[in-house]
């Protein structure tokens, strides 16, 4: 493959982890939910994610478990803020904090000390047919793992979600006015912890992504800010599906194009390269100023007998 | 005429205080009912119990003679209870359409069956002689619009009893007309209406009955032709209060600050000053009336320099303004009474004493070596004399402001802005949300500043005050002054004519 | 007296979250097989048990020190510097350079280091300012992101820059302007005493100062603060330099002081943990100070448990995320209404007895 096909078909494979991310900040802050603890969340579904994978033989079944242990951790962020009114912001930092800690004493005690890594059998790549045959890009596109026809899955799936379906609609309004929403039915505590373990799933298999279908070992640290990046991605956005596709491929081609660099050139340090999609991020969300177009109350804490 | 809702002993209570205490209270069909109350009487919390927000400390509510329990409000949506809040519930970032339909379960299926929904909507706004727009944006609405979508809503939602909490309070004369005429529809099909207001003249307009509410408790409900203002205003605050009467003066003094044909966003009709030239004298109230949303806001925050006037500029004692800053602005002797006090006015977290001195902290009576070393003692000091000659009511001078009472934060904001000495006074609603004690002290302090020689600007939506106090009245109309009227025997009938742009 | 109270309640909730983790600490290392109650006096012993032990402790307590009054400095100001790490390396950077490269000596020497560490780290910590204030950005994904280059860029240093030979690593810094131990045979250093000096000016300056008044009052309400005369973005601007500063200092003087080279690793994890112990310390920079030193102790005596017990030091590390959730949620936990209402209803029944 030339250059360019390299980097294309490996910017798909680096927006994936980003897009669930990404998308589970967006069901996330559609209910009103600012989660920052997706760093932390992510952390912890890629050890389960590699534990489970390891231990059954199956990635499938580690992806799973890797979006359960999501969900569990971001039980707590939503126990925290939606029950006991905790500032989303600090919350999210302590889930930060937290799961790392968590997901590195799991590794300690279920590997021991030793310094040989264990490692795991990727998931396998799928080719659809005839899609696959398009000149260029049906190779770069069709014939990935399951887990990136998934993802472009779920950006279809959740731009319908959220504008056709009734649903749908009631989610954003829990996010934009909850007061609005309870006095009209509907159930703004329900929904959002609803939202929390959707983007506790999501962000679980974006975890899990990354020692299941990108690395094939565990090493702390693996998910290096793409849980921030995966924020910015959905600021970048405009909280919409299909911005958050745009902009995790933007990020992804960042990341594919700084590991291109590092093989091509040499003689420049290679962290130079490293440092791409951190400083893309910086520009992009720089360019974009301070617009807010999110959801009106996302940040803010609900109380049903508020006076 | 046959009952529709009885709530029986109802209690709310939160923490130690009682919002609403023992309140028995029956609707009719076909009726409209007032709740009458000062701001804090309970009114909001007891209509909260009513559609499922609050759930009652203790009693009974029933519904056509059978007891219900509401606990949701989407139970009241069945019950065919519908409410119309103060602040409007509805999301601005959707359309009316989307506004109507949500939380709606006449719908089944996953998606959202765009076409008959519309025709049902557009059926009942015909009935009811609305015309609606259903793919505009809550945003692209005037405030008498989104006010109608939020009533169709219910209405959709199949309302027997509609509740309207204070529906007039942000509305032209026209608008409350219509409001009116479609209140009295309503009631001629048979569907009840609980009104909430505390307008006096609007109560006695278009009530059957009228319950009053006092801290909590219901007093009385008496008819409508059996009662008069005086004793209904008596009742509400719970003691005779004598009508307060201001005297008007013409200041001959010289002028403090004045507008040299300012604007800002001026293309908007909203929230926007369309070359705007004003002055304002030492010991003179100027007033602006005017309906919410037509620049009073981007007044009040030009001559505070909050913001920065895109053409035109600002005089302080015939000085051309270069620093549009409102640390300037307070040091050329400018205070303020912003609209907000929460979110403008107060550090909610910080105690009474740290916002008594929010503005002063630099000063020798405040701190030494130029701000580097905090005098406690004064600042405790002025915070305990303070508080006792603003009648502030509260447990310590370390007590959050946060946690008192709007009167009693407004106290503060007053103690504040009006012992800095200042030139100028600017109000923007200062009575807004204020029981009627707090109102009294509100204006006589105005008074007192001016005939101390302090200039005043009063913005305010509510007509009674403007015409009350005011020395001068000037009129505003999407962000330009419609015209100037004495405060002398103002002819009411042509300044309420000229809010409307007339 | 209601202020009493109120710290009260603080501390009451801290010293809970604390127990709560330790309890649930000693139940994986039963989990694990060992005594609880040996593994936790190993811990201590480690931490305490002996002038040695203290001077690790204190040692360790120095960076996170830093750190953490860099994340409350600027959380009372309202703006979430996540950057502490990236401040601090870059300012250990700075100060590796004129170490290193200006052949600076003496006390005068050090002290040109460690002003060159702050000023870095000013810098460093400028730039997430400049673009909020400016572009009105999410200062925290922009620290954070700056963190990351910060770390690659230190790399850059000691892999190319000033490498030590063939070792990934830079040299040390001469001897001449490392900061000496207080005490030879406790290994922490005068820095030690910077830093816990700092805790109190930056008290002082909160909490004493016109300015310092004002800064938290940005830090409550923006909005009230530009309406009442504060220039607001200058405060913030100022907080990000001065948070930025403080961290960069730090950076500096665990340079100089504890590891006198950059090497990978350097710094890992310390913004984070700074961020934790200023919201366990509720952002009370004294406070936040003594959280410091009792993480740093957790620390430097979970290696004398692993060793003792075969108790994992990650354990120690579960207690100190277990003592954020814990207290954070505890916080807001005690401000809900129905607690309050709870609370009343407790004391009354008192009352009555």
């Amino acid at each position: 493959m030339s250059f360019v096909s390299n980097l294309i078909y490996a910017t798909v494979r680096m927006a994936v982890p980003l897009m669930f991310i990404a998308l589970g900040e967006l069901y996330s802050e559609r209910a009103g939910m600012v989660n920052i603890g997706l760093e932390g969340i992510a952390a912890m579904g890629s050890l389960i994610g590699f534990i489970v994978a390891f231990t059954t033989g199956s990635t499938w079944i580690g992806i799973l478990c890797g979006a359960l242990a999501g969900m569990a951790v971001n039980m707590i962020y939503a126990f925290a803020t939606v029950t006991l009114c905790a500032d989303h912001t600090v919350y999210g930092m302590s889930i930060n904090i937290f799961a790392p800690a968590l997901a590195s004493f799991i590794y300690r005690i279920y590997f021991g000390t030793g310094s040989d890594l264990s490692q795991i059998e990727l998931m396998k790549t799928v080719n659809i047919p005839v899609l696959k045959n398009i000149p260029f890009f049906g190779k770069l596109l069709f014939d990935q793992t399951p887990m990136v026809y998934i993802a472009f899955l779920l950006v279809i799936v959740t731009s319908i979600f959220f504008n056709k379906t009734r649903f749908g609609l009631n989610y954003k309004s829990v996010g934009e006015h909850p007061h609005a929403a309870a006095t009209l039915g509907i159930n703004v505590v329900k929904m959002k912890y609803l939202s929390c373990m959707i983007c506790g799933a999501l962000a679980g298999i974006g975890g899990a992504y990354l020692t299941t279908c990108y690395s094939n070992t565990y090493t702390e640290g693996n998910v290096a800010g793409r849980g921030f990046i995966a924020l910015a991605a959905v600021i970048f956005g405009r909280w919409s599906g299909v911005g958050v596709l745009v902009s995790c491929l933007f990020f992804g081609f960042c990341d594919a194009l700084q590991i291109r660099l590092q093989v091509a050139s040499i003689g420049i340090p290679y962290q130079y390269f490293q440092m791409i999609p951190y400083i893309a991020t910086i520009i992009a969300l720089s360019i974009i100023g301070a617009k807010k177009l999110g959801p009106k109350a996302a940040g803010k804490a609900y109380r049903r007998e508020q006076r | 005429m046959s009952e529709l809702l009885r709530m029986e002993h109802v209690s709310k209570r939160f923490g130690d205080f009682y919002a609403n205490k023992d309140v028995n209270l029956s609707i009719e069909k076909g009726e409209v009912h007032t709740l009458l109350g000062e701001n804090g009487a309970g009114k909001s919390t007891l209509m909260n119990v009513l559609i499922g927000l609050y759930q009652p400390t203790e009693g009974k509510i029933f519904l056509n003679g059978k007891e219900v329990r509401i606990e949701t409000p989407s139970q009241a949506v069945d019950y065919g209870i519908g409410m119309v809040h103060q602040h409007f519930m509805l999301v601005e970032a959707m359309t009316v359409f989307e506004n109507m339909i949500l939380g709606d379960r006449k719908n089944k299926g996953l998606f959202i069956d765009k076409e008959a929904r519309r025709k049902e909507i557009l059926e009942l706004a015909d009935k009811y002689d609305f015309n609606i727009e259903l793919d505009k944006y809550i945003t692209e609405l005037s405030v008498g619009e989104q006010q109608r979508v939020e009533i169709l809503k219910a209405l959709y939602r199949g309302a027997d009893l509609l509740i309207l909490d204070e529906p007039s309070a942000a509305l032209t004369d026209i608008e409350v007309e219509g409001l009116f005429a479609m209140m009295r529809q309503l009631t001629a099909e048979g569907k009840s209406i609980i009104f909430i207001s505390h307008k006096m003249r609007e109560v006695l307009h278009i009530s059957d009955r009228i319950s009053i509410l006092r801290a909590g408790e219901l007093i009385a409900t008496v008819k409508n032709e059996n009662i008069d203002g005086q004793d209904l205003a008596n009742m509400m605050i719970g003691h005779e209060l004598s009508e307060a009467k201001y005297e008007k003066v013409v200041s001959d003094q010289e002028e403090v600050i004045s507008l040299d044909h300012c604007s800002f966003q001026k293309q908007s009709k909203h929230n926007s000053i369309n070359g705007v030239s004003l002055s304002v004298h030492r010991g003179e109230i100027v007033g602006i009336a005017g309906v919410d949303g037509n620049g009073q806001t981007q007044l009040a925050q030009l001559i505070t320099g909050v913001i920065r006037p895109e053409e035109g500029h600002i005089n302080i004692h015939g000085h051309e303004v270069k620093m549009y800053d409102p640390g300037h602005f307070i040091d050329m002797g400018v205070a303020h009474i912003p609209e907000d006090r929460n979110l403008q006015g107060l550090i909610g977290d910080m105690s009474i004493a740290e916002n008594m001195v929010l503005k002063a902290t630099h000063s020798p009576r405040f701190s030494f070596l130029n701000g580097w070393k905090l005098k406690h003692g004064s600042i405790r000091k002025n915070a305990k004399e303070m508080t006792e000659k603003y009648d502030v009511r509260c447990r310590s001078i370390n007590q959050d402001v946060r946690s008192l009472s709007g009167g009693n934060q407004q106290k503060i904001i007053l103690a504040r802005e009006f012992e800095s000495n200042p030139e100028i006074i600017v109000a923007a609603h200062p009575t807004r949300g204020l029981d009627i004690g707090a109102t009294r002290f509100v204006r006589d302090s105005m008074v007192e500043a001016r005939d101390k020689g302090t200039g005043i600007l009063l913005i305010s939506a509510d007509f009674d005050e403007i015409i009350e106090m005011s020395d001068r009245i000037l009129v505003i109309f999407e962000g330009q002054i419609m015209g100037e009227y004495s405060g002398q025997n103002p002819p009411i009938e042509e300044i309420s004519l000229a809010m409307t742009g007339k | 007296m209601s202020n009493i109270l109120k710290n009260f309640k603080n501390v009451i909730v801290s010293i809970l979250s604390i127990l709560l983790a330790f309890v649930i600490g000693a139940i994986i290392m039963a989990a694990l097989g060992a005594s609880p109650i040996t593994a936790l006096q190993y811990l201590m012993i480690g931490a305490f048990g002996s002038a040695q032990n203290i001077g690790t402790t204190l040692a360790k307590a120095t960076p996170l020190i830093f750190t953490a009054l860099c994340a409350c400095f600027a959380y009372k100001c309202g703006v979430f510097n996540l950057g502490g790490e990236g401040q601090f390396i870059i300012g250990s950077i700075a100060s590796c350079y004129v170490a290193l490269r200006l052949g600076v000596t003496g006390f005068f020497g050090m002290f040109l280091c460690l002003l060159a560490g702050a000023l870095a780290g000013g810098i460093w910590g400028m730039i997430p300012g400049i673009l909020k204030i400016t572009r009105g950005q999410n200062e925290m994904i922009i620290s954070i992101m700056l963190n990351y280059v910060a770390t690659l860029f230190m790399g850059v240093v000691y892999t190319n820059y000033l490498r030590d030979g063939s070792v990934p690593q830079t040299v040390a810094v001469p001897e001449e302007v490392q900061i000496p131990r207080m005490f030879p045979k406790m290994r922490f250093t005068w820095a030690f005493l910077i830093a816990v000096l700092l805790g109190f000016i930056i008290y002082y300056f909160l909490y004493h100062t016109s300015s310092g008044f004002k800064l938290r009052a940005v830090g409550i309400n923006m909005t009230a603060s530009r309406f009442n005369g504060v220039p607001v973005t200058r405060y913030i601007l100022m907080s990000f330099i001065i948070s930025g500063a403080i961290a960069g200092l730090g950076g500096s003087a665990e340079l100089l002081g504890t590891q006198y080279r950059l090497i990978n690793g350097f710094a890992s994890g310390y913004g984070f943990d700074g961020v934790a112990m200023a919201l366990i310390g509720m952002l009370n920079p004294i406070a936040t100070v003594i959280v410091a030193i009792f993480f740093a102790a957790l620390r430097s005596g979970a290696t004398t448990m692993q060793a003792a017990t075969g108790v994992p030091t990650s354990v120690s590390d579960i207690i100190q995320a277990l003592v954020i959730v814990f207290s954070v949620a505890g916080m807001a936990l005690t401000k809900l209404p129905e607690f309050e209402a709870f609370l009343g209803r407790f004391k009354r029944k008192k009352g009555e007895e």
